[in-house]
């Protein structure tokens, strides 16, 4: 029985052994397969010599599915002929899974979590992939980028590599692919009644002083009324205002742009608390001011949006936040209605302590991108894939093919390189009154696939006076983008806990700092009561992180 | 009518009742109007905030506007459809669902009420649910609206409570003259129950074709979805569209033409309304008062 037994062992560690050798000699043989060409199984249709400057066209005819939000403005229509010369050019042809702009986030969550998304998942703001890293079902994106050869051009050509740095998580690998900006875009600044201030004498204000005198002057003139009542107030007070308005000045990014309440402080080099900054105490401080002598229309931070138009539209306010969309749609209509004389200008972003500076650090030259599912990566067309992408969004000639369509078309281009719509094509107002509209009649300047690119691009679609307005800015600094800081899970959880009582009771003071209702005398006292709520902790826990990742990925 | 009012009490609180009555009506009809109105108005006097309950510049345009979108009528049409052929599968499972448990000497009835009142309290969960439809097929089309809704548990209860009430003997009758289970369901307890009946068909149509979710997370298509998911597209796209600080090609959808698209998604229920509404009445009872 013993010796049986014995021998059994050893027949069951000979077998064993065998098996693990077996199992050795696997790997090395699949792992010399893959240092040949890891994409051997995935290169169906893919182009041989893709390459910057080359148009791509698949080798057989494909499609990929792809997520797609769906703008009301621009209801999604099979005849587009975006559809048709997209697969006349690349032999590709998009498989829309139709998800509506109202809840665009919601089912594109629940499709990654139910293992259901398309191959192509576009739309997505930086930030908003992490969520899905842990669960392994994107693509760690940055392991492919040798595949897109325009991405990579971009790149190195306008320098986004610091930019880019910022999307890394904690395994050092980004996930999504931004949109690429040649250049810093602001947009959102004041808006002033240009003909308030010929009446006035004043001169375009450049400086937060220069509002400050601008609206006591205002105030002087009439002085019923609020000269600045704000909009952007619901559901985020003070969004545009102390987001790019007075924020970008400051250097401390309140409303809209406070997020997580972490902002990088180039001067200690470290991250810091929003609301728990002098540069944002200052700011506080300066609206605060303008409240105080009836400048700044306490209702700014509770009205509807309608509600601060109307005020302008009818001459009880004159200074608004806005940028040149909203100049253009919704203030000078209803102005120019009620009073034909009346003008408005946008003010070049005031200049504030931080000196003149067109981005700081919370700035970023991404936009929203795209996410691609971890599966894609087993498809026979992967290489394909990856080309076509990088052709539609990254290419100059696809990015201008999804913006402006097909030249003769929708558009022409005169010597200068100027484009021009066709005269039955309207676009923003460019061409009223033409039968066809670029976005609704022909599926070009989509959302989807039309964004980001070169300065030239960019301000293509912009008026004279925006392209102006555009120079000033540009003439201005940028600091350097943050440095990359990401938290692993636990962290990000145990961060996520702090962040919504942090936020909301800097928020809460906020209001209360600027409209009176909490001196600044108490500010210590405020920033204790941060304190209570963890801000250090949190602070620290960003901080470590930002260490850390400095260490182990240089 | 007369009514004497014989104390003061009584005509203090019909004073009262009335001016409570009055505000409440006007609270739920102002904003609707406004919607009317906003619907014929002239959108800069909208902006101007000159709208209120009458139309300022009067027009037209607005729906004719939306009237020429065809994906409006697209979806219209397919909220239509949604909503017949779910109603009649809801009705149709609801009502043998309520009949069989109506039977107090059927075996496992407790077992049956079990199951249908637990899922009142207990789901599987978005995601669970979404893949259930997905491997089964149904997406992209009317079966993975209709279906997972059609027995709606309380509506089932409702109409248990009632098939409960119906005196046995009027059955037993029926059966002893040889009919069948179904012939007694379908001749003498159905036309008997017109009033449950009425009323499972509002509650059902009415919910049908408020609905927008199971739509939204089943179907992939424009052409597929039902006008209410086109109505919540325009009017909570529009909204965030700005308060992300969208791009400069990203535009806003005008406060008219969202009024317009307002009104006529409410309208066939505006119509319907008035004429179902007694039995809505009695239909709310139902379950509590049996006679």
């Amino acid at each position: 029985m013993y010796e049986i037994n014995r021998r059994q062992a050893m027949v069951a560690v000979g077998a064993f052994l065998a098996l693990a050798a077996c199992s050795t000699d696997g790997d090395s043989g699949a792992g010399a397969k893959k240092s040949g060409d890891d994409f051997a199984a995935n290169r169906d249709g893919a182009m041989a010599d893709y390459g910057v400057g080359k148009q791509f066209t698949a080798a057989a005819p494909l499609s990929f599915s792809v997520l797609y939000n769906n703008h009301p403005f621009y209801p999604i229509k099979n005849d587009w002929l975006f559809w048709s010369e997209l697969t006349k050019r690349t032999n590709v042809t998009l498989q829309p899974n139709v998800v509506p702009l109202s809840d665009y986030e919601n089912k594109r969550s629940l499709m990654i979590g139910a293992g259901d998304a398309p191959m192509i998942i576009p739309k997505t703001y930086p930030g908003q992939e992490t969520p899905f890293v842990a669960s392994g079902s994107v693509l760690p994106v940055s392991d492919y980028l040798d595949l897109m050869p325009n991405f990579k051009e971009k790149i190195a050509k306008w320098n986004l590599q610091p930019d880019l740095d910022t999307l890394r998580q904690a395994d050092g690998r980004f996930y999504l692919l931004p949109g690429l900006h040649e250049d810093y875009w602001t947009d959102y600044t004041l808006v002033v009644r240009g003909d308030i201030l010929d009446k006035l004498g004043l001169e375009i204000p450049q400086t937060w002083d220069d509002v400050h005198n601008m609206l006591k002057a205002m105030k002087k003139e009439y002085p019923d009324s609020y000269p600045y009542s704000d909009r952007w107030g619901i559901p985020t007070p003070g969004g545009a205002m102390l987001n790019q308005v007075f924020g970008l000045g400051s250097g401390a990014r309140g409303g809209w742009g406070f997020t997580t309440g972490i902002t990088w402080d180039p001067n200690a080099q470290k991250f810091a608390f929003t609301g728990a900054m002098e540069q944002y105490k200052q700011m506080l401080q300066f609206l605060h001011t303008l409240v105080e002598e009836k400048l700044l229309d306490p209702e700014s931070f509770t009205q509807q949006d309608d509600q601060a138009i109307q005020k302008l539209a009818s001459g009880k306010s004159f200074v608004i936040s806005g940028n040149a969309q909203t100049l253009v749609n919704e203030y000078r209509p209803p102005l120019k209605k009620a009073n034909p004389k009346a003008t408005l200008i946008k003010i070049p972003v005031p200049i504030g302590p931080q000196g003149p500076v067109k981005a700081d650090a919370n700035d970023s030259r991404l936009e929203n991108g795209i996410m691609i599912s971890k599966k894609a990566r087993d498809s026979k067309n992967f290489v394909a894939m990856m080309q076509f992408i990088d052709w539609l969004w990254y290419s100059d000639e696809g990015q201008v093919f999804a913006k402006w369509g097909i030249e003769g078309t929708t558009y022409t281009k005169d010597g200068s390189g100027k484009f021009e719509l066709t005269k039955d094509v309207d676009f923003i107002g460019l061409n009223p009154g033409a039968p066809k509209h670029l976005q609704k009649d022909f599926g070009f300047s989509n959302g989807v696939f039309a964004y980001g690119g070169s300065t030239e691009l960019l301000q293509s679609t912009f008026s004279e006076e925006e392209v102006e307005w555009q120079k000033t800015m540009n003439a201005r600094q940028a600091l350097p983008p943050k440095p990359p800081s990401p938290l692993n899970d636990e962290e990000r959880e145990q961060a996520a806990l702090w962040q919504t009582p942090l936020k909301d009771h800097a928020t809460q003071n906020t209001l209360e700092f600027i409209l009176g209702k909490r001196s600044f005398d108490e500010w210590d006292a405020y920033v204790k009561e941060l304190e209570a709520k963890n801000m250090s902790s949190y602070v620290n826990l960003v901080n470590g992180a930002y260490e850390r990742y400095k260490k182990e990925h240089g | 009518m007369v009514t004497v009012d014989r104390t003061r009490g009584q005509r203090v609180f019909r004073a009262v009742n009335a001016v409570i009555l009055t505000g409440v009506v006007v609270v739920t009809l102002y904003p609707f109007i406004n919607i009317v109105a906003r619907s014929l108005s002239d959108e800069f006097a909208i902006r101007a905030g000159k709208v209120n309950l009458v139309p300022v510049g009067f027009t037209f345009r607005t729906y004719e506007f939306v009237a020429s979108d065809p994906t409006f009528w697209i979806n219209y049409r397919n909220t239509v459809v949604y909503t017949v052929v779910a109603t009649a599968i809801a009705m149709v499972m609801t009502t043998c669902y309520a009949y069989v448990l109506s039977k107090k000497h059927l075996k496992g009835r407790t077992f049956l009420i079990g199951i249908a009142v637990f899922t009142m309290f207990f789901s599987g969960g978005l995601v669970p649910n979404y893949i259930l439809i997905s491997s089964l097929g149904l997406k992209d089309s009317i079966w993975a609206i209709v279906l997972p809704n059609a027995v709606s548990v309380f509506n089932l209860l409702v109409m248990k409570a009632f098939f409960e009430g119906m005196p046995a003997e009027l059955e037993e009758a029926a059966a002893i003259d040889g009919m069948s289970t179904y012939g007694i369901l379908l001749r003498i307890v159905l036309p008997l129950s017109k009033a449950v009946l009425a009323t499972m068909v509002l509650f059902y149509a009415v919910s049908f074709w408020n609905s927008w979710f199971a739509a939204f997370l089943y179907m992939s298509q424009n052409d597929l979805f039902p006008v209410t998911v086109y109505l919540r597209n325009l009017i909570a796209g529009a909204t965030t569209g700005t308060s992300v600080g969208a791009d400069a090609t990203d535009m806003t959808v005008a406060t008219n033409i969202k009024s317009v698209t307002m009104v006529l998604t409410v309208i066939p229920i505006l119509v319907v309304y008035p004429f179902l509404q007694r039995y809505f009445v009695k239909g709310v009872m139902l379950g509590a008062v049996k006679g």
